[in-house]
């Protein structure tokens, strides 16, 4: 009895106390999930009648590997996230140094920076899908008007088109994200670096790449590991924008993973795909992060 | 059907005035058998769910319901639910999954055939009885709206079959033959002419893109072809893979460029906007465009006018996609079976209620019953007036050419045809073509597999 009273009067139970809601929420949102459909994808499972699922070994993975779309998916998936990451870091790195400068009204033009982050991906995805579209839409509008076009673009009616769009949605939401990052890291770059560097003759590009960008080396690193893994995942913007289409030229895994719980009642195939995904990503992220050696120098 | 009209119908008139006005009209006929109200009064309470498709028909329907709650249990409130129309397989199967059915389903026939044949729904016998097992208009059986291995599981809602939507001023600026004797190539040269002779505008809009109203499109191409997903006399084996298929994908082929540059993502709601603001002289749609045309683009309503679907050249069908829509019961995890039961009796023998249900939104809703179908205050209504051949098209005409996924070329009931949709199996072959460049002979191969594999995945389904 002394000893429980003990224990509960230390420190380490005030600890423990302040982690469980941390600890219950992982384990019901994030644990057990997890778990669960790492179960399914090795049984076969109709949500319609699950009195007739069933443990089918590896043949959910097998469907998914004979599956040419599966392999396009996961294709497209590849060029959406790169093209995705690659924009979002130049833009973000650009827009953080623009807004990295004592300018009057600088403060609220980093908070609108902001609005694309905010706003609902609902909402955003609806949006532009009026903006995309070629008979109504302000961008044929815009390049009709400017001369730059003489025909209509239909831009989410041909596959080319309709990934570039994606891409586009996808890099107009999250640069902020990237920006808000590197701006931040941006502030706590000693000055004395530049001035350094300005003593010993460098210019703007010298100083970019020899003061700069080691400094936002780490932060970089962070941002392009997350934002590669939320990337991959995302199905909303996809779905909403162009569900996938025209034909399954946007698939990527997530919405393949969709269509297959969902729409076919495959919900193993489906939980099938998500492991693929998750196994893909951690030995992504685990051989990114060798490749750029991250937190060396901590160590 | 389709689309998110909920305003008005009447041209020039609001949907609630209108609705007031016929409700008006009917207060007098208080139904052609009575209300049947001799019922026990249900001392339940709460909210039973309904669940209908976008459109005005279904808060009808349910309003009818309410009337009967407020005579024969005062606890309860019949609510309608509206599922959007290319979230309609996900949202069903989803709730279904999820244990949380609604009490009540309005459904196109083959969702509602899947279900019946998983034994998700109740059957509905004893109510044929009491609605009247003679009523149907001529032309139908009650085996289309959902019956297997004998049972009735749906009641019919209504009929609403795509036909070929024509532009008469441009029809005869061009001089083109009557639409009424068309055949494949007179449309695909209408479609031609007008494309090359109206500038900006295209000659022919369907759906093209990867979902339901393209399914539903290609489906009557398909079957006036002579084509058909499935044979139910032979166990279901897969037919798609024939010369029939070849040809459909072909004609769809053809008329491509004479058609909306962006209809290879185009559903229900883009082609009524194509031919409602002028975009297309002709498209295939559900009775909805000249609702909203009436609404919106008069002239483009005042020249508009449904005719059955060209006849394929050979064969001489002009199938069109009838959706026979009805309500139908889930079995399990349902509280208010008995009540929906009587309320849907009530609603199914109220002539003024189902009068007001097919004003609701003309002409795309068509009775289903003989006794409403030929009732003079059906016709009293300004499309009658203004497009009676149209609407008789859509409502008795059309009947003599009705097909659909659930029931192929009338030769028995489709139980597999809820997943073929739920996949976009028919718009996933047609894309394959228009999109991807495929030859039709391998899209239609690639299609016969699809099938094939949800014959396999559902042999439980086939008995």
């Amino acid at each position: 009895m002394r000893r429980l009273h003990a224990l509960l009067s230390s420190d380490r139970a005030v600890g423990l106390l302040f982690i469980a809601p941390f600890v219950v929420t992982a384990i019901v949102f994030m644990v057990y999930p997890v778990v669960e459909a790492i179960r399914m994808a090795f049984y076969s499972y109709n949500p319609l009648r699950p009195d007739l699922s069933a443990f089918v070994g590896i043949a959910n993975f097998e469907f998914l590997f004979s599956d040419p779309l599966f392999w396009d998916s996961l294709w497209q998936a590849t060029v959406w996230t790169l093209l995705s990451i690659l924009f979002q870091t130049i833009l973000g790195v650009g827009i953080a140094m623009l807004l990295h400068r004592a300018l009057f009204g600088m403060a609220f033009f980093r908070g609108l920076l902001l609005f694309p982050y905010i706003v609902p991906t609902v909402v955003i995805a609806l949006i532009w899908r009026w903006i995309f579209n070629p008979e109504i839409g302000v961008v044929n509008y815009s390049l009709l008007a400017s001369g730059i076009i003489r025909e209509p673009v239909y831009w989410l009616s041909t596959p080319t088109m309709a990934m570039a769009s994606t891409i586009m949605l996808n890099v107009w939401k999250y640069t902020p994200f990237v920006v808000i990052c590197v701006l931040a890291r941006l502030q706590t770059v000693p000055l004395e670096l530049y001035d350094a560097a300005k003593v010993d003759g460098a210019g703007f590009i010298r100083r970019f790449i020899d003061v700069t960008l080691p400094q936002l080396r780490e932060v970089l690193i962070v941002v392009i590991v997350f934002r590669t893994i939320w990337t991959f995942n995302k199905f909303e913007e996809i779905y909403l924008l162009t569900k996938g289409g025209p034909g399954t030229s946007t698939f990527n895994l997530a919405v393949y993973s969709f269509e297959q719980s969902m729409a076919s009642l495959r919900l193993g195939v489906g939980a099938a795909t998500g492991v693929v995904m998750m196994i893909m990503l951690l030995i992504g992220s685990i051989v990114y992060l060798r490749i750029t050696k991250f937190g060396e120098e901590v160590r | 059907m389709r689309v998110k009209d909920q305003h008005t119908n009447k041209a020039g008139l609001g949907r609630r005035e209108f609705l007031g006005g016929t409700a008006a009209l009917g207060l007098g006929a208080s139904g052609l058998f009575g209300s049947k109200s001799a019922l026990a009064q249900s001392t339940k309470t709460g909210t039973v769910r309904v669940w209908g498709e976008p459109g005005p028909y279904g808060g009808v329907g349910v309003a009818a319901m309410n009337e009967w709650a407020q005579k024969n249990a005062p606890g309860l409130k019949f609510e309608i639910e509206t599922i959007p129309w290319d979230n309609v397989y996900v949202k069903l199967m989803t709730d279904l999954a999820a244990k949380r059915p609604p009490s009540l389903i309005s459904v196109e026939s083959p969702i509602a055939m899947q279900m019946m044949a998983e034994g998700l729904l109740l059957p509905v016998d004893d109510l044929v009885e009491k609605i009247g097992r003679n009523r149907l208009v001529d032309g139908v059986k009650w085996d289309y709206w959902g019956n297997w291995k004998g049972k009735q599981y749906v009641i019919p809602a209504h009929h609403q079959p795509h036909l070929l939507l024509v532009r008469m001023d441009i029809v005869k600026e061009l001089g083109l033959k009557d639409p009424d004797t068309w055949d494949w190539n007179d449309l695909l040269n209408a479609a031609k002419t007008i494309s090359e002779k109206k500038q900006g505008m295209a000659g022919f809009c369907m759906a093209l893109g990867r979902n339901l109203c393209t399914d539903y499109h290609f489906a009557a191409l398909l079957h006036s072809a002579g084509g058909r997903m499935y044979d139910p006399s032979n166990k279901y084996e897969v037919m798609f893979d024939s010369p029939q298929t070849v040809e459909a994908l072909n004609f769809v082929k053809e008329l491509r460029p004479y058609m909306p540059k962006g209809a290879v993502e185009y559903s229900f709601l883009q082609v009524v906007d194509a031919h409602v603001t002028g975009q297309t002289a002709m498209s295939f749609y559900w009775g909805r465009t000249l609702g909203r045309a009436a609404e919106e683009a008069k002239p483009v309503f005042e020249a508009t006018e449904a005719f059955n679907h060209a006849k394929h050249p050979k064969t001489g069908r002009r199938n069109n996609w009838n959706d026979f829509q009805g309500w139908c019961i889930p079995a399990q995890n349902n509280p208010f079976i008995e009540e929906v039961k009587q309320a849907l009796v009530y609603q199914q023998t109220s002539k003024e209620w189902l009068i007001k249900y097919c004003h609701s939104l003309m002409p795309n809703v068509a009775p289903t019953y003989k006794d409403i179908a030929d009732a003079p205050e059906l016709k009293n209504h300004p499309f009658y007036q203004s497009k009676s051949k149209t609407v008789d098209t859509y409502f008795k005409a059309s009947l003599a050419h009705s097909s659909s996924t659930a029931n192929e070329l009338l030769q028995g009931p489709n139980p597999l045809a809820g997943y073929v949709h739920g996949r976009s199996i028919l718009a996933q072959t047609v894309q394959k073509v228009v999109i991807d460049n495929m030859k039709p002979e391998d899209a239609a191969k690639w299609g016969a597999r699809e099938l094939e594999a949800i014959r396999k995945e559902n042999a439980r389904l086939l008995g």
